[in-house]
């Protein structure tokens, strides 16, 4: 009876056992989803450090990475950097752009009320991916990689690419440096303090609104990062980070919406999950939705997801 | 400065009877002027009007009143309302051309299955508060146009074509549609504004629209009447103090519940219209920049104000489609070209947010309590 | 009239429309502690936020002879001034260590490291706990921490907003003990709100009453404790 039950199941999913049983192709998406989970990792990074820092959600984060991987498409593609160069110089120009919206749009609004901040980063959303639009339209364009082609490492369809380690090494660097910037280093304090207590990092003389500003230009940048790395395995359109956005909504939900670690776990987590299921479960259409049940199911069952610490919410 | 007029007095009652009939009059009388596209040059662009705009304005503004009770009324935020305005529209597309029902009769499908629809999606909103709420109802409008397109519905849904709707709304014989035409046309002045009679497709968008608005209307006396009492005041009560409502006997998860049910009903309703009106639905008409849309239809027009959810639906309809409509800068030739109509709802969102936190409506009465003041009723009469 | 150190006058602060301060003046002279009394709501919070800029005010405030109304907070902390907050105030994510470290955010010296270690030894407890999240910390440790915290900027003035909120009263008792010690060691200018009327009068030079958000009484501490009213309304007997 529960081997009737299993081939009922495994039918209403179209589930063969041919592919269950294929190592190979396993071993395949899970690398695949290493890829696409460091990418996701990448911009709930960005989402968690305003999160800390300011208690709200920027559903513009996905817009400031869409404008900076524009951005490094004009350095490398229109004039001629090496990748890697454009992706530090559109890095360092999306922090710009972030920290000039922090001080004119979010700044005039008092820190701790977060609703209205809520619909301003909405505003910001609509305003930087129009003008993106306005800019540079709306045909699809290639933006390449980082990384080489190819792959090191190959079990029949498994691969390892360059890309896969490329994306994985430079998340695991940024998390590193991270750490180390926010830990050692004074206006890693200040915003740790920020994000703490705001009234007490006045008190103690920190000036609060730039060190908000920093937030946010260290967030478009790694943001920007975590869009260098998606981008080139899709075309290059004003529609791309919308889908990013909502997969790294849930990767940052999944590991506490206020933890670096978890976020990256988080990422990795959601990048797998999508994976398997698309391919095993035949979900093509339903790879979004398995982003939208893993935050359902987070914010149900443990609200502080697996790495967030309890906090009253500022709303 | 008028001297002003006591609340409930004859006088005041008076002045709200003739309100009532001016805008009843307009409503009726626009149609018929605005029938065969009107539109208007200013500074070198074209702008339509356009009865079919306004018509889907008016959807536009039940789908901003349904958002405003779970969002404007009981606060919570919820950016996934699309979701129900889409599911509305695609159930009463699916009716419509494929089981032959007529749009009415399928809102009494649409009505308690979203109903319905709206109370589970508000379970999980007892749990779930403020951002993460934002953060589950944002990802859940994204999703909708990728459940449309699953296999298993696109023989139904059409898929990612959309589906054209098989149905003729043609207007009743009885309706006195061509004597109004007549009767307009031989009034001086504005009589040439009106055609001296209407196409087959103009009656069609004339009988549309009234319908549209009959529908509108009803939507929004039963909000008001649904907000005016016990349950209005619970709402409010849960946005503005839930410990405090909690405390004094108000049942927090009976009334998010039901706000998200009345809520999603409302926004079903609206999707019913917006399929009547354009007689196709498609899975990205109903995706996330609906949702964001919507919000910021409410935002602007005034959350927690029904007059909002009208200006809001003005709003949304007519900013972006006037400014697709400015190709160049006015009073100069310099071309415009692009998605300027988003940019510039998402900059009317951010002034709004920073300079009129009460959206429009609220401007608007601070201006007519200038203008004509009302005086509260003095006690004990 | 020699100048005080802090002087301050026509002080007023409001919250939006409600206007809480309607115009005090007090001064405290280098060196001296100085005591402001008040039933709760009389405007005591109020003044040392107004000090620190962290309301809106009108008025003016003079330390050393130098305007600080119109400064911002940050440069008010940067002329020496540390605030103990009503409460606690403490960074609950940061680690005690971390805490302290902030507390000199805006010193460039060298002797940091130097007056951490010294607040360890001053406060054991807070020397072996040094590493642990300051939100784990009891009440009373936490206040300890805030203190700490405001003179690690070895500050001109310090204000203290209810220090021994929460405290045991050994060990506020102590801490009023330590307070003079450090007054007398490092000249630090103290103005002190406190509830414990007894104790604070009994350490402090001079002291104020607010009441309603204007200055009752003032004059120097022993004489407002022999004053009849002040003992009937504050001192309880
Ligand atoms: N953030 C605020 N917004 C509005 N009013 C405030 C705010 N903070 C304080 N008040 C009001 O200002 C008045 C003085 O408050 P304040 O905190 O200065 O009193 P206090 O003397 O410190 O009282 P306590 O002894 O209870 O600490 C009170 O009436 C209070 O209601
Ligand atoms: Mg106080």
């Amino acid at each position: 009876m529960v081997l009737g039950a299993l081939t009922w199941v495994l039918g209403v999913f179209d589930i063969s056992l041919d592919k269950l049983s294929n190592g190979e192709l396993w071993l395949a998406q899970v690398f695949r989803g290493l890829s696409d989970g460091a990418t996701y990792a990448s911009v709930a990074l960005a989402l968690v450090m305003i999160y800390k820092s300011t208690g709200f959600i920027n559903f513009a984060q996905g817009s400031l990475a869409l404008l900076g991987v524009y951005l490094v498409y004009v350095f490398s593609v229109e004039q001629g950097l090496p990748v890697a160069l454009a992706v530090v110089c559109a890095m360092v120009a999306s922090s710009a752009v972030a920290m000039f919206v922090e001080r004119v749009f979010i700044r005039p609004f008092p820190p701790d009320h977060v609703l209205p901040l809520v619909i301003v980063t909405l505003g910001l959303l609509l305003i930087i991916d129009s003008a993106v639009g306005i800019v540079w339209g709306f045909r699809t364009r290639s933006l390449p990689s980082m990384f080489p082609s190819g792959a090191p490492i190959e079990w029949g369809i498994a691969q390892l690419t360059w890309r896969t380690i490329g994306n994985l090494g430079t998340v695991f660097a940024v998390v590193g440096l991270l750490y180390l910037l926010l830990s050692r280093t004074k206006v890693g304090l200040a915003f740790r303090a920020v994000s703490s207590n705001l009234e007490s990092a006045r008190l103690v003389g920190i000036r609060v609104g730039p060190t908000l500003g920093f937030g946010w230009a260290l967030a478009a940048a790694i943001g920007t990062l975590g869009g260098a790395l998606v981008v080139p395995d899709l075309l290059l359109e004003p529609s791309i980070m919308l889908r990013v956005l909502i997969f790294s909504l849930a990767a940052a939900a999944l590991g506490g919406l206020d933890s670096m670690v978890g976020a990256v776990i988080g990422g990795l987590v959601v990048g797998l999950a999508r994976n398997l299921l698309v391919t095993f479960l035949d979900l093509s259409e339903l790879a979004l939705a398995t982003a939208v049940a893993v935050i359902l199911v987070v914010l149900l069952v443990r609200p502080t997801g697996l790495f967030g610490s309890t906090r009253v919410e500022r709303v | 400065m008028k001297a002003a007029v006591v609340a409930g007095s004859r006088q005041h009652r008076q002045r709200q009877v003739i309100g009532w009939v001016l805008f009843a009059v307009v409503v009726a009388l626009i149609p018929f002027l605005i029938a065969d596209t009107y539109s208007p040059t200013i500074f070198g662009n074209r702008y339509t009007v356009g009865l079919g705009n306004l018509s889907q304005a008016i959807a536009l503004m039940v789908a901003i009143l349904g958002l405003n009770i779970a969002t404007g009324y009981s606060g919570q935020l919820s950016l996934g309302h699309s979701f129900f305005v889409g599911s509305g529209a695609y159930l009463s597309a699916v009716m419509v051309s494929e089981f032959h029902w007529s749009y009415l009769s399928t809102l009494g499908v649409v009505v308690p299955g979203l109903f319905l629809f709206g109370v589970i999606f508000g379970l999980p909103a007892l749990r779930i508060q403020g951002l993460y709420l934002g953060l589950l109802t944002f990802a859940v409008a994204a999703v909708f146009p990728s459940i449309i397109r699953l296999e298993n519905v696109a023989n139904r849904t059409g898929g990612s074509n959309g589906l054209s709707i098989e149905s003729d709304l043609e207007p009743p014989t009885w309706a006195p549609l061509d004597t109004v035409t007549e009767w307009l046309h031989a009034i001086p002045g504005v009589g040439s504004r009106v055609p001296d009679g209407l196409t087959g497709r103009q009656e069609e968008a004339v009988y549309k629209y009234f319908l549209l608005v009959i529908m509108a209307m009803v939507c929004f006396w039963l909000v008001r009447n649904i907000l005016a009492g016990r349950v209005g005041r619970a709402f409010v009560a849960i946005r503005d103090n839930p410990l405090g409502a909690a405390a004094s006997g108000v049942n927090l998860a009976a009334y998010k519940t039901l706000s998200f049910g009345i809520s999603a009903a409302v926004g079903g309703v609206a999707g019913t219209m917006l399929a009547m009106h354009s007689g196709f639905v498609g899975p990205d008409e109903f995706g996330f920049s609906l949702a964001i849309l919507l919000i910021v239809g409410l935002i602007v027009g005034g959350s927690g104000t029904l007059h909002g959810a009208v200006v809001g639906g003005l709003a949304i309809q007519y900013v972006p489609l006037w400014s697709s409509q400015t190709q160049t800068l006015p009073g100069t030739d310099v071309a415009l070209e692009g998605p300027y109509g988003a940019a510039i709802l998402g900059g009317l969102l951010i002034a709004i947010t920073f300079a009129l936190p009460g959206g429009a409506a609220h401007g608007f009465r601070r201006i007519k309590s200038r203008l004509m003041p009302v005086a509260p009723q003095p006690p004990g009469r | 009239m020699s100048a005080a150190y802090l002087e301050v006058a026509g002080l007023k602060a409001a919250y939006g429309d409600i206007q809480v301060l309607h115009g005090i003046d007090f001064s405290v002279d280098e060196g001296q502690i100085a005591v402001i009394l008040g039933a709760n709501g009389a405007g005591k919070t109020t003044t040392l936020r107004a000090l620190c800029a962290m309301v809106s005010t009108e008025g003016s405030i003079k330390l050393a002879g130098e305007e600080l109304a119109g400064q911002r907070t940050a440069d008010i902390v940067r002329r020496g001034v540390a605030h103990v907050p009503q409460g606690r105030g403490t960074f609950p994510d940061l680690s005690v260590e971390e805490n302290l470290m902030t507390g000199a955010f805006v010193r460039t010296d060298a002797k940091v490291r130097a007056d951490v270690e010294q607040w360890y030894e001053t406060f054991p407890v807070l020397g072996e706990r040094r590493n642990q999240a300051a939100g784990s910390l009891s009440g009373g440790e936490q206040q300890m921490l805030a203190i700490a915290r405001a003179l690690m900027l070895r500050p001109s003035l310090l204000l203290l907003d209810e220090p021994s909120l929460g405290l045991a009263p050994m060990i506020t008792r102590s801490l009023f003990e330590q307070l003079t010690a450090i007054n007398a060691a490092a000249g630090t200018t103290m103005l002190v709100v406190e509830q414990n009327a007894a104790l604070a009068l009994g350490v402090a030079d001079v002291a104020y009453v607010l009441e309603a958000g204007e200055v009752a009484l003032s004059g120097p501490a022993d004489e407002l404790a022999a004053d009849d009213n002040v003992r009937r309304a504050y001192l309880g007997y």
